[in-house]
């Protein structure tokens, strides 16, 4: 025995038996156990092919497929949803000037216009387009942007609601507050360039500078944002033949900017994508200032308000567990007050994941209680609610979606790929054309029911 | 699919510990050769076997067909008959390369699934009968050691790519194993563990993976700092895998040879591949440039280059992608190549200028990482598109990550001197050093590296 490595090994004997003592003490560690050896001349016929030639299968749909009558995704039971069904349903109709808008407030993904931007490229293509609806004057992070809209600002001091930099709450509609001095410009465009109206969501103060709004290079108006006291306004410019470039120079500092909207007229859907990076629902619960942003919301009139967060709050057990209910239920009283018959809908997180012990991508957990706690509120609160978590395949989905092909969620297993998220975006715009049918269903057999009582 | 004996989890370290024991106590006890590969034999077809057990029956037969077109050539000496076994041995291998991964294209109805990338196994296959043929080696007449090494499990997932008459030739000596050479071993492994967990994986799973992946809602900034992570991420991953497989080698007795010299540190792209992935640039330069027609007219030798590492750039995946990533380092090279025709050989240049070549060639080699990474052209082009936005933004970028990233930097200006003498002190001081040692590394993979095991980039390959 001569030739045998005596010192290495004993110096692998010792390791081994360190890393098993330490496992003893603590299970947490890893180390040699009799399931390694077992491992070794396991050869499960379903892990281990014999042959290289299986025969193929064509793979699994990304989204398992649903009952297309009374599906679970989407609960408008109640009634909930059918001011906006009634709106989106005239609009259909092609009424005159029948414009529904929806605003949705969501986290990462909505800043990017992600899902949201292809919501609303479906709806507009099947209801009628009415506009892009509200865009920022300025990119707070980097991958702010909207599909269709090119963007770019200089000279504003930007304070997002999820930043702090803004203590009195005053964030417009979409969560932004852009402060300029005299130079501070932003110029936008729009690649559909029948843009018909632009309206400038900014705030009056006693010190309000002057700002000017051009579309296409040609002035529009001169806006004097001085006034007695700080109030939030709204200033709407009509070009009659349409415009795709909107700029707005600072003349005079410093001018208070929220963001701007544009329109067309109707009849047609406008989808307000409004994202906040990192946001969670105390953004609206706490952040926004009640009474400006109710404010602001029946300014815009919407038929539909979209809650749609719950990715950010999943890394805090704590705060779901003793807040994260009644936060939900303050941004649900808040946006009812500011508009009593407008339809709510909450709109559950996606799924979202973590890489296990064993290399596995697994559902965070807190993301199932999420959805659970959000679908009990919005029912008991008369609010609509869409199972975005459900849509996607329940627990599980991320790693689906991580190793499928293509790749349909980012390797942060948070954020959804474009693909990723044109599929969720078809899913809820398939269950809102559910919803509307259900609710045209309903009419009828209500206007029957009346018709045949004598 | 994980596989239970992926190089660097739990299984395949327990296994490793089975094949030491197993293979001294064979050759200590009964001083024969033969037992002694006939234990690295079993253990490198029960590694093959947590793959698929078909590679059980295609291995052996691929590998013994190899092994008589080598007594073929050893014996016969006609250019005809020489050929002709060569060009068996290169349609073979060249046959289970491409049938392994493009076969499904002829069978309708069937997937044709190889978990098991072979394409380092033809590669070692191809320099014993190309060598042969140029006699440029000895044959081995022992079947056992020539299947021993052909399929030797340590480089069996991603190289490094080992001569196979220079691997005979070590399977034919006496075994042994000094006690420094154990503590190489272990240094080695030690740090593989640490390049792959602590900083490749960490790297991927924070920043690189979800930034190429969606780079719209990156800011500029963010996915060149991305792109940065990936050049450290692809490094220490693959420089990881290869120190692992050296480590284990060497444990055996086998060493294997070495994969990467400070890449980042290369004056220019052609000192970039003599020390990038050094045994396949070796390999494409021997085997498959030296091969191309032309070598001494003034044209085909700048063509030559650029098809080798465009077809190298293929090997790794028939995609646009791997096809641009190729193009532009045979591009570069035959540039590179052209420019020293011009001037001649370099002079020694001073810190600044030298700083400056270093410079632009990582950038330039960061630029191809893009392609190399990238999903898609389009991707690839989104990813670029964000860098040329110069739009500024470190939301995503968080002090762990990047100092992660500078310590991972850092280990660049570590010396070959220095790295040589902490290997060397570290393999001369006492076993339970060794020990202590290795026993932290496991407990840092486990508290301080990322959730779970990502296989090796190469591995793919």
């Amino acid at each position: 025995m001569r030739r045998f490595p005596f010192s290495t090994a004993l110096a692998i004997a010792t390791l081994g038996l360190l890393l098993a003592g330490a496992r003893a003490l603590r299970p947490a560690v890893k180390g040699p156990e009799l399931a390694h050896a077992a491992a070794l001349v396991d050869f499960d016929p379903t892990r281990v092919p014999f042959s290289p030639m299986v025969r193929h299968t064509e793979p699994e749909s990304p989204v398992p497929l649903r009952p297309l009558l009374g599906s679970p995704l989407l609960d408008d039971s109640g009634g909930s949803l059918d001011h906006f069904y009634a709106s989106l349903w005239r609009t259909e109709k092609g009424a005159s000037g029948a414009v529904t808008r929806v605003v949705h407030y969501g986290d990462s993904p909505t800043t990017a216009d992600l899902i949201t931007g292809d919501v609303r490229a479906i709806l507009q293509q099947r209801y009628g387009g009415a506009g892009h609806g509200f865009v920022l004057i300025g990119k707070p992070w980097a991958w702010y942007g909207h599909i269709g809209v090119e963007l770019s600002s200089d000279g504003w001091e930007i304070a997002p609601a999820t930043q702090f930099k803004a203590r009195d709450g005053l964030f417009g509609l979409g969560g932004v507050s852009f402060t300029g001095a005299a130079g501070a410009e932003s110029h936008i465009v729009f690649k559909d360039r029948r843009q018909t109206s632009f309206t400038v969501w900014f705030l009056i103060e006693p010190e309000g500078g002057v700002f000017t709004v051009s579309a296409d290079g040609v002035q529009l108006g001169r806006v004097n944002t001085a006034g007695a006291s700080r109030i939030a306004a709204r200033t709407r410019f009509a070009v009659a033949h349409g415009a795709a470039a909107l700029d707005i120079h600072v003349e005079e500092g410093p001018v208070r900017i929220f963001g701007i909207s544009a329109e067309k007229s109707g009849p047609g859907v406008v989808y307000d994508s409004l994202g906040l990076n990192g946001a969670s629902i105390t953004v609206l619960s706490r952040l926004f200032n009640a009474d400006h942003w109710a404010a602001e919301l029946r300014e815009r009139d919407p038929q539909l308000v979209i809650i749609n967060y719950g990715t950010n709050e999943a890394d805090f057990t704590a705060f779901i567990d003793r807040q994260y209910e009644g936060e939900l239920r303050e941004s649900i009283r808040r946006v009812r007050a500011a508009l009593p018959d407008a339809s709510i809908l909450v709109m559950s997180p996606m799924d979202r994941g973590y890489r296990a012990e064993g290399g596995e991508i697994e559902t965070m957990p807190n993301i199932p209680r999420l959805v659970a706690i959000q679908q009990r509120i919005a029912r008991s609160t008369g609010c609509g609610f869409f199972n975005t978590f459900e849509a996607m395949g329940g627990e599980g989905t991320i790693g689906r979606w991580y190793n499928g092909q293509p790749r349909l969620v980012s390797g942060d297993f948070i954020h959804p790929t474009p693909g990723g998220g044109k599929l969720i975006a078809s899913i809820f715009a398939r269950e809102i054309g559910f919803g509307l049918n259900r609710f045209k269903l309903r009419q009828m057999l209500q206007s029957s029911a009346k018709a045949a009582v004598p | 699919m994980v596989f239970l004996v992926q190089v660097g989890s739990g299984v395949y370290f327990f296994f490793v510990a089975a094949v030491f024991l197993f293979y001294w106590v064979s050759w200590a006890a009964t001083g024969s050769r033969v037992l002694r590969l006939a234990v690295v034999l079993l253990a490198n077809y029960l590694f093959c076997a947590h793959f698929g057990l078909f590679y059980v029956l295609l291995i052996p037969a691929c590998s013994t067909a190899d092994f008589l077109v080598g007594l073929g050539l050893a014996r016969y000496r006609q250019a005809f008959l020489r050929r002709l076994l060569v060009t068996l041995s290169i349609a073979l291998n060249l046959g289970i390369l491409l049938g392994s991964r493009h076969m499904d294209m002829l069978l309708k109805g069937w997937d044709w699934i190889f978990p098991l990338g072979l394409s380092f196994y033809v590669f070692q296959s191809l320099t014993y009968t190309i060598d042969l043929y140029r006699r440029d080696g000895q044959p081995t007449t022992s079947l056992v050691g020539y299947l021993s090494a052909a399929s030797f499990f340590p480089t069996l997932q991603a190289g490094p790519i080992t001569r196979l008459t220079d691997l005979v030739q070590q399977f034919a000596a006496p075994a042994k194993l000094s006690r420094e050479d154990g503590g190489r071993a272990f240094f080695l492994i030690g740090l593989g563990l640490l390049k792959k967990a602590l900083i490749a994986d960490y790297l991927g799973q924070n920043l690189v993976n979800r930034v190429f992946d969606t780079p719209n809602l990156y800011s500029g900034v963010e996915v060149l700092a991305a792109v940065y992570a990936y050049s450290l991420q692809i490094y220490f991953d693959f420089s990881g895998y290869t120190d692992i497989a050296r480590g284990v080698g060497l444990l055996l007795g086998v060493r294997l040879p070495m994969n990467f010299d400070h890449p980042y540190q290369s004056l220019s792209v052609t000192e970039f591949w003599r020390r990038w992935h050094i045994t396949f640039s070796q390999w494409l330069r021997d085997y498959l440039y030296f091969s191309l027609p032309g070598k001494r007219t003034k044209i085909m030798p700048y063509i030559n280059l650029v098809i080798t590492m465009l077809l190298g750039g293929l090997w790794h995946g028939i995609t646009w992608t791997f096809a641009a990533w190729g193009l532009l380092h045979g591009l570069a090279l035959a540039a590179a190549h052209g420019f020293r025709s011009w001037r001649g050989r370099p002079k020694p240049v001073g810190a600044w200028k030298r700083a400056g070549l270093i410079f632009l060639t990582y950038h330039f080699v960061c630029l191809t990482w893009v392609f190399f990474r990238a999903s898609s052209l389009a991707n690839a082009q989104a990813l670029l598109n964000r860098i040329g936005s110069l739009s500024a933004g470190f939301d995503n970028l968080s002090a762990p990550l990047f100092g992660i990233m500078l310590l991972a930097a850092a280990t660049f200006f570590v010396s070959k001197a220095w790295y040589s003498r902490i290997l060397d002190g570290f393999a001369r001081s006492p076993s339970y050093v060794h020990v202590a040692a290795l026993f932290l590394v496991a407990l840092a993979l486990q508290f301080l590296g990322g959730h779970g095991s990502v296989p090796f980039v190469y591995s793919r390959f």
